[in-house]
């Protein structure tokens, strides 16, 4: 089924020099310390804790984010933290490209490779590292510190491995995130 | 518990599905392949395919799916902390990983190591173990497992380590006392003199002797028949060395047994395997298996369809024909709402993976369709091929470009590599899932595999024709395909204010009426078989 053209209001997009479109209506915060790669949409009500930074000083980057991503409408993007010999910090996250993330998922990944699925009211937690091509299921919780290796599908809560995907997943997953940004337009 | 749900959710979403004929597994079946395909076979749920699933081989010119491939495994590795496990390795290893990945007993989740000194949490009340926590400097060991999921901890059945690395190793001392593991290796100790004695000296490598039975195939088969068939009656008797010694109290504790939740659950017992025990203290932390990569290949020709690059974390492919970039893919454009008895114009896209320009011809079959009615207005048109300086060029002038102006009838548009065609749809009864097939041919311009083909046309000229179904090389420069698919468009309605309903007597108050087959239940359920 191809999906179809989703109009925006203008107004409440802010599209920069790269092409990301970003709501006005999301909560970015920091964000000095956010990158995002070009093409990424980031819908209504998103949440983006770029503030969360390693404790010290300098200019770090806390969240990076590659091209053609989606973070559909009240998603959370938080980076992961621990106490490390008695020292709290938080620890920065990055995403790669083509990754869809769903309606109303948390994020709290370490990583997150290139080509990846999550579905929606899913919880991944901390320093959970997603590899690339990877599909998590709806309403999905990926415990911390879990690895999701290569080309699986992880599904329920706790969520376990379920199924393999296909090997064109790939190009699967890169026409559909290229597919959506291309559909997503604005309407006055 | 999950599957239900997801095989439901796949039916009632619009889909596309192609239909692989198998040639190897459908061989008694052969005649029934093309002209007559039945989508109401109960065999298509395992016939057709989504695209994304299916392979292709150059070689046959053919799709191939899941069920024609072969698969052989390149690499083994452990899902958890990717290391790539040599194929020596991997039987000592009991196709587990042998360094620090563990799953939880209780919940199956990845298990992290944890120094005790550290200041920890104090376990939680809810922890689905009943034993007591021993405090945790007593046990004096300084690391520990424990579960991020359901907090279970390696100390609540005294498993503390000394080391933070290796720690399969250290209990692998514990895992080769176990009876079974114990039982296994006697028995290999028995058998094994025997085996050397029976390795035939000349026919097979060294490799195919793992297989179980191969060695005395070979025997059977090898011409050394006379000699071994006297060797092997020399075989003494096996002794069981490990006595398996049932639990006096469990029969009278599982049948005093009030809460379920106090033994373990089946998952639990199966993840086990060695013991199944019943009672919760007893679960251990498991090593965590490994997965594969594997090669594919054609089970006609054997060539190769899929072979992954070795490296564990690598998702690159050497060799990947997959039937995306190699035949149109079909999707649906758009889809209104089916209405009972009321012509409804769908659209169907396909694209063209190809760098050549490609002739599509669709048809279906009529008479067979209990669903409704289905016409194709353009049964014949073309697809431009894919180029990629269309990325980076701005949409608009692309569909101005490709959009050729002679606006044929039923072509809805045609854009880029793609050409969208209308269907008009007529559903006749209130099903679930109005369903249809659709007869795919399409011809291109093979110039690549132009010496490939010719030679094999002055082979065997007469026979190739024929032989290999839907191929056809009449014409050298001219590849031709066919194949089945199966499009399902979601379930069928009834009118909203009841105008058309001629048969209807069903409850009105089921607007979706999917589930509401009750007046015309027989004609709906005979398509769902």
């Amino acid at each position: 089924m191809e999906p179809p053209i989703v109009y925006y209001p203008r107004s409440e997009y802010i599209e920069t020099d790269t092409g990301n479109k970003v709501s006005r209506k999301s909560v970015i915060c920091g964000s000095q310390n956010i990158i995002l790669g070009g093409k990424t949409i980031i819908q209504t009500e998103c949440v983006i804790r770029g503030d969360l930074r390693r404790t010290g000083g300098g200019h770090a980057v806390v969240v990076a984010i590659g091209r053609y991503c989606l973070l559909a409408r009240g998603s959370i993007i938080r980076p992961p933290y621990k106490t490390y010999k008695g020292i709290f910090s938080y620890y920065p996250m990055k995403i790669g490209d083509h990754v869809t993330i769903g309606e109303g998922s948390i994020v709290e990944a370490a990583t997150i490779g290139s080509f990846v699925h999550i579905g929606k009211n899913c919880v991944i937690g901390r320093f959970a590292i997603i590899k690339d091509c990877c599909r998590i299921e709806d309403n999905t919780v990926i415990p911390p510190n879990t690895v999701v290796p290569s080309f699986s599908i992880y599904e329920g809560s706790p969520g376990v491995f379920v199924d393999e995907l296909p090997e064109c997943v790939q190009d699967l997953y890169e026409s559909k995130t290229k597919d959506y940004y291309a559909k997503f337009q604005p309407k006055d | 518990m999950s599957s239900p749900s997801q095989t439901e959710i796949r039916h009632i979403r619009p889909y596309v599905h192609y239909n692989c004929s198998c040639p190897d597994v459908n061989i008694s079946l052969e005649s029934e392949n093309e002209e007559t395909f039945n989508i109401d076979s109960p065999r298509i749920q395992f016939s057709t395919f989504s695209i994304s699933k299916l392979y292709f081989c150059n070689d046959c010119h053919q799709i191939r799916c899941p069920r024609c491939v072969q698969e052989e495994i390149v690499s083994y590795y452990c899902p958890n902390c990717l290391f790539e496990v040599p194929t020596a390795s991997v039987k000592s290893e009991r196709n587990r990983c042998a360094r620090n990945c563990f799953q939880c007993p209780i919940c199956q989740n990845t298990l992290s190591v944890l120094p005790s000194s550290e200041p920890q949490p104090p376990p939680s009340p809810i922890s689905p173990t009943t034993v007591p926590v021993p405090t945790v400097s007593a046990t004096g060991a300084p690391y520990y497992l424990s579960c991020g999921v359901c907090r279970w901890d390696s100390q609540e059945i005294g498993m503390t380590f000394e080391k933070a690395t290796g720690l399969a190793l250290q209990l692998q001392r514990t895992e080769d006392e176990r009876p079974d593991v114990k039982e296994f290796d006697h028995l290999k100790d028995h058998f094994e003199k025997h085996m050397r004695l029976n390795t035939p000296s000349t026919a097979l490598p060294s490799s195919l002797l793992s297989i179980p039975g191969m060695s005395s195939f070979s025997n059977r088969y090898g011409g050394m028949v006379s000699n071994n068939q006297q060797k092997s009656d020399d075989i003494v008797p096996y002794e069981a060395v490990a006595k398996v010694e049932i639990e006096s109290g469990l029969v009278d504790d599982l049948v005093q047994l009030k809460d379920v939740n106090q033994i373990t659950t089946l998952t639990q017992r199966i993840n086990q395997l060695s013991d199944q025990p019943y009672k919760v203290e007893r679960l251990q932390p498991q090593r965590i298996h490994l997965r594969t990569k594997r090669v594919k290949r054609c089970r006609s020709c054997r060539h190769i369809l899929i072979k992954p690059e070795q490296k564990a974390q690598s998702t690159k492919f050497k060799i990947k024909l997959v039937a995306l970039n190699n035949i149109p893919k079909i999707s649906i454009a758009s889809l209104p709402k089916l209405i009972l008895n009321q012509r409804t114009q769908i659209v169907l896209k396909f694209s063209n993976p190809l760098d050549e320009e490609i002739s599509v011809d669709l048809t279906t079959q009529e008479e067979t369709n209990e669903c409704g009615k289905v016409d194709i207005l353009a049964p014949h048109f073309n697809i431009t091929p894919y180029d990629g300086l269309w990325e980076y060029e701005e949409p608009d002038l692309i569909a101005s470009k490709s959009r050729t102006a002679p606006n044929s009838i039923g072509i809805y548009e045609r854009r880029g590599d793609s050409t969208s065609i209308i269907v008009e749809i007529t559903p006749l009864s209130e099903v679930e899932e109005f369903r249809f097939p659709l007869l795919v041919t399409y011809t291109c311009k093979n110039n690549e595999n132009d010496g490939a083909v010719t030679e094999e046309k002055t082979l065997d000229e007469t026979s190739s024709l024929k032989a290999t179904g839907g191929d056809s090389t009449a014409d050298e420069s001219t590849r031709t395909l066919s194949f089945w698919t199966v499009i399902g468009l979601g379930p069928v309605i009834k009118p909203p204010s009841g105008v058309s309903g001629t048969l209807v007597s069903g409850p009105r108050s089921e607007p979706s009426g999917s589930k509401g087959v009750t007046s015309r239940g027989s004609s709906g359920n005979s398509n769902r078989k």
